[in-house]
């Protein structure tokens, strides 16, 4: 399962949160946890680049996208390849609505838009959509292409 | 020049009025959302406060119940609007309120009518967020239209039901369990995704079915499977039924080998990966197999995504566990990933490196770490020193490198774990590499030197204390451990005067020199620094000349307290003030019994400072005063062995009792640990009546029953038996406990006085070879056999019959002798067909026995082993080929 998938900005203050099956009370912390992993690790990483550590049998992948970071927890089938795989699709869509690696300003401009694409993307702790053009489709209701 | 600057100052403040979420509040935006309720609705502005919700809600924000539901009611007026853009906005709205709100079943016919709707992407949404909402009667309403959705023409139509069968399959197990035919078909799909969502939830649907698993994996192995998660979620499935296969087919034509090794030069990565890591995790792997898997790997391990490399060097780290050879091929590359940004990847590659080097590479590969450590955090720090400390053990000759390594990260900064690690880590070197003490102590007394945490200090001035005195200079500690009394807090100077003493106790030559230490320390600040000054010198007596400390003293100050902790503080908790002073020969003796996975738990983990080893020594020291504390036993001479506990009844029964059996020359006694777990019961006169009748060399020889069993407080009988002196005779033992029980009231605790005799049947109990056998460690076993010498050694060859494997073999035998395996050698590859065990005890008399036994297993699973038997003693090289022989 896709435990969390968590957006900061470059202060470490949270953008979006999203997290499934973990217990409220825990929620707290692994958001601290994931943006000290981010402040430890992070500077100077080039865009996209992607880091990756595990927590007993949890897997964390993280990356930087212009001023905002970016991580993805997972467990289980959701290992470090697969999350890999997630935090692609991500960026990958993000970039699109964005038109690059945003700052912080233009991330939030496209808020909306966004969480639209993580709707799409992942759905209650499953991937769902992997495509960025039929993301982008799919967000304005339009069926994909291929179809 | 000036221009730039202006505009840049422009630029900010752009950006701070730009965006769109400065100074949100909850309760404003919430007075927004009555745009929702507007007859005449702006799409525009109700996607923006939409939007600024959903910010709120991802930031962590929650709503209360009524504010919730009072939104989820606005949004639902946006179904009126045509504006597709938001309507996708309202899709996702509503399934973010939908856990918090009440009433969401309001939304469920303009939903349902989206769902048959002729545009597919309204569909799609409105299928998932009704699986959001829904509950099992209203499924069954909308199932017909689910069933169709999943072989929907439309891909995201289909995902969108088969994502939603997943969701739905732990609510409602029963009606999605009747959508397999549709989900079958949709396995059969075209588009990679939907065959992805329809493979994982057609197994989630089967996974209870053994049968049905292997018929799908047979079916999609031999087909074309497109999604590579899909592939790898068949990979997943493919090693569920070899494991589950296991055991039912030949070794060596193992079922679905070649699909995995196929999908290694799958073009996906995942899915290489997901197949290398399947094969190194089958069960039982050969060499032969596990080859292509780790050439992929190593390819992995210089590739240019971090990912791969830390996915690489994780499996070749557990691969490294059992196949330390197989990976050895790998070194050179990890040997790279040393320096590796990514430092989860470094410290993986590293304890891997640990695990699967060999002696001579251990000194290069210390110069490595060394310039590693400084640039990790703790945790990975910790991580390196467990797998020294591991490696330490492995090889002992390296000792002196790796405890140097130690001493230099002890010296640097670090939090309180990670140097509590490298502190237990060199306790146990020193305790089980006796060579290596003298100069792992010194490391320890130069750490107090300097160290910030009082536990630790205490900690090691506690060690020092037990292990300083028997070197072979004990003088030269004094200098630090008087240090301490001059320098450290209360906590700290006081352990420094109980190690001090210790010193003088143990060490007759120091004891005057020490007298002088102490009788400084009486002018301390603290209390306790005084009065344990006072203790050691009253205790210690005489004039500080140099005399012999009595024995009785030093049990007194520095022997193991007779009694738990935790039943001396029970016991002190329901102490009473008054004129009968507390006496500590009635807190009870015995350790109430723990449940078997906590003890399995602890012993899991080799322990440093924190739990002191419980060694045979120690509990034989305790057994012994016990037993010569009861009159009946007291003349039976010294004891030369107590086995672990047996359990003698199930867990949870209403009795529950376990055996430790003693061994002297002539006697043994049975100590039975009993404890009543019902409440309302008071048991009385409570023994263990034995049956001997399969036990014939021993005569009963005398009883100590247990007067009174009261609820959960444990208490002992014991039964002694004479045999013949020397002799290492076995039998069977029949028990059954017999007692009177009396009821008690549970209000006030009292019992009836009239009880009835009773009784409860036990398991039975043997006596063993292997209860006359000490288990000795020896650190150099070729040295100790040589030096033994052939006098008399006697060598057989036995056939031991078709056994599982050659493992369990070698455990049985183990086991049989109740020996010391050495050296590591209790530990066999798992698919080596010949083996040689090294065993080390003493027997009883006090005899010295080596045994090396070679193994040999062949295609039939037949073993064959050749047993080599030194000792100070004929007879007795004679009776271990006795007691092999007749087991």
């Amino acid at each position: 399962m896709i435990l969390a998938v968590l957006f900061a900005n470059s202060e470490g203050n949270i953008l979006v949160e999203r997290f499934n099956g973990v217990p409220a009370e825990e929620r707290l912390h692994w958001r601290s946890f994931l943006v000290k992993l981010g402040a430890d690790n992070l500077r100077g990483v080039k865009n996209e680049e992607l880091l990756v550590a595990c927590h007993k049998s949890v897997y964390i992948v993280y990356t930087v996208l212009g001023d905002v970071s970016i991580y993805v927890v997972g467990k289980d089938e959701y290992d470090e390849l697969a999350l890999s795989e997630v935090i692609f699709v991500i960026t990958s869509a993000v970039k699109d609505v964005c038109g690059k690696p945003p700052t912080e300003r233009l991330f939030l401009d496209k808020y909306g838009k966004i969480c639209l694409c993580l709707d799409e993307i992942v759905w209650k702790g499953y991937l769902e959509n992997t495509e960025k053009e039929r993301i982008k489709r799919m967000i304005r209701l339009k069926p994909p292409t291929e179809f | 020049m000036a221009q730039p600057l202006v505009k840049k100052d422009d630029d900010r403040d752009d950006e701070a009025e730009y965006s769109p979420f400065l100074g949100i509040e909850k309760g404003a935006v919430l007075q927004e959302a009555r745009v929702f309720n507007d007859p005449q609705l702006d799409a525009r502005r109700c996607s923006q406060v939409i939007t600024k919700l959903l910010y709120l809600l991802n930031q962590g924000e929650t709503f209360t119940k009524v504010e919730a539901t009072e939104v989820f009611f606005a949004v639902t007026k946006l179904f009126q609007s045509r504006d597709i853009g938001l309507r996708r906005m309202v899709y996702l709205m509503i399934k973010e309120l939908s856990p918090s709100a009440d009433e969401v079943i309001i939304v469920t016919s303009s939903l349902m009518k989206d769902m048959n709707s002729k545009t597919d992407m309204y569909r799609a949404n409105a299928i998932r967020v009704l699986c959001r909402i829904t509950d099992g009667t209203l499924l069954t309403q909308i199932e017909r239209y689910l069933k169709q959705a999943i072989v929907d023409k439309n891909p995201v139509v289909a995902s969108a039901a088969l994502v939603s069968g997943i969701h739905l399959l732990q609510t409602n197990p029963e009606i999605v369990k009747r959508w397999s035919n549709e989900v079958q078909e949709a396995v059969q799909s075209r588009a990679a995704l939907v065959q992805f969502h329809a493979l994982a939830l057609l197994h989630q649907i089967r996974q209870n079915d053994r049968l049905a698993v292997s018929k799908l994996v047979t079916s999609l192995t031999r087909g074309t499977v497109r999604s590579p998660l899909a592939q790898c979620l068949l990979i997943r499935y493919t090693s569920q039924v070899i494991r589950e296969s296991a055991g039912s087919t030949q070794a060596g034509d193992r079922p679905f080998y070649d699909y995995l090794e196929g999908c290694l030069r799958h073009k996906a990565e995942m899915v290489i990966f997901e197949a290398a890591r399947a094969i190194t995790e089958l069960h039982g792997v050969t060499n032969r197999e596990l080859t292509p898997a780790i050439t992929v790997l190593q390819l992995f391990l210089s590739s240019s995504k971090p990912v791969l490399r830390f996915a690489a060097v994780r499996t070749l780290n557990k691969v490294a566990m059992t196949h330390p050879m197989a990976v050895t091929n790998c070194n050179i590359d990890m040997e790279s990933l040393i320096s590796d940004q990514n430092r989860s990847i470094a410290t993986l590659a590293i304890t891997t490196l640990l695990k699967t080097g060999n002696e001579s590479s251990v000194d290069r590969l210390m110069k490595q770490i060394t310039n590693f450590m400084s640039d990790i955090a703790d945790e990975f720090k910790i991580v390196v020193v467990e797998a020294i400390r591991s490696l330490c053990l492995k090889f002992p000759l390296k000792y002196r490198a790796l405890m140097n390594f130690l001493s230099n990260i002890l010296r640097e900064e670090g939090g309180f774990e990670y140097k509590k690690a490298i502190v237990d880590s060199i306790v146990i070197l020193i305790r089980d590499i006796p060579e290596a003490k003298e100069s792992g102590l010194l490391h320890l007394c130069e750490f107090i030197e300097d160290c910030e945490f009082t536990y630790l200090s205490t900690q090691i001035l506690h060690f020092l204390g037990i292990e300083g005195p028997r070197t072979s200079d004990p003088s030269k500690y004094i200098r630090y451990i008087y240090n301490r009394v001059h320098l450290e807090n209360a906590t700290v100077r006081a352990s420094a005067v109980s190690t001090l003493a210790k010193f003088g106790a143990m060490v007759d030559s120091l004891k005057p020199r020490v007298f002088i230490l102490l009788r400084r320390c009486l002018f301390d600040s603290d209390d306790e620094v005084r009065d344990r000054a006072t203790l050691y010198l009253n205790t210690l007596g005489g004039d500080g000349s140099v005399v012999e400390t009595d024995q009785g003293v030093k049990d007194f100050l520095f022997g193991s307290l007779d009694v738990p902790l935790v039943n001396l503080e029970t016991s002190l908790k329901t102490y009473e003030a008054s004129e009968e002073p507390f006496d500590i020969n009635f807190v009870p003796k015995e350790v109430k019994s723990q449940p078997l996975a906590e003890k399995k738990a602890q012993s899991k983990k080799p322990t440093g400072l924190g739990a002191p080893p419980s060694g045979p020594a120690s509990t034989v020291d305790a057994y012994e005063r016990l037993l010569s504390s009861i009159p009946e036993f007291s003349n039976f001479g010294k004891l030369f062995k107590s086995s672990a506990a047996v359990e003698l009844t199930e867990a949870e029964t209403e009795y529950a009792v376990n055996v430790v059996k003693h061994i002297f020359d002539r006697h043994v006694v049975f100590q039975y640990n009993c404890t009543n777990t019902i409440p309302e019961q008071l048991l009385e006169n409570v023994i263990v009546a034995v049956d001997a009748s399969e036990a014939e060399d021993f005569i009963e020889a005398g009883s100590k029953p247990l007067r009174s069993l009261p609820y959960d407080t444990p208490g002992q009988t014991f039964l002694a038996f004479e045999k013949p002196e020397g002799v290492p005779a076995v039998g069977k033992f029949s028990n059954t406990l017999r007692f009177i029980v009396k009821e008690v009231d549970p209000t006030t605790g009292e019992a009836e006085e009239d009880g009835v005799e009773d009784e409860y049947q036990l398991e039975d109990l043997e006596v063993v070879a292997a209860d006359y056998i000490l288990k000795e460690q020896v650190f150099n076993f070729r040295n100790a056999w040589e030096n033994m010498g052939p006098d008399f050694e006697r060598v057989d060859e036995y056939g031991l019959g078709q056994r599982e494997s050659l493992n369990e073999a070698v455990t049985a035998v183990i086991n049989l002798l109740g020996m010391q395996p050495c050296e590591g050698t209790e530990v066999i590859a798992s698919n080596s067909r010949s083996h040689t065990c090294l065993l080390s005890g003493v027997y009883i008399g006090n005899v010295k026995v080596l045994v090396r036994l070679s193994f040999g297993i062949d295609s039939s699973k037949e073993v064959a082993m050749k047993l080599a038997v030194r000792s100070e003693d004929g007879t007795v090289s004679d009776a271990i080929h006795e007691i092999v022989a007749s087991g």
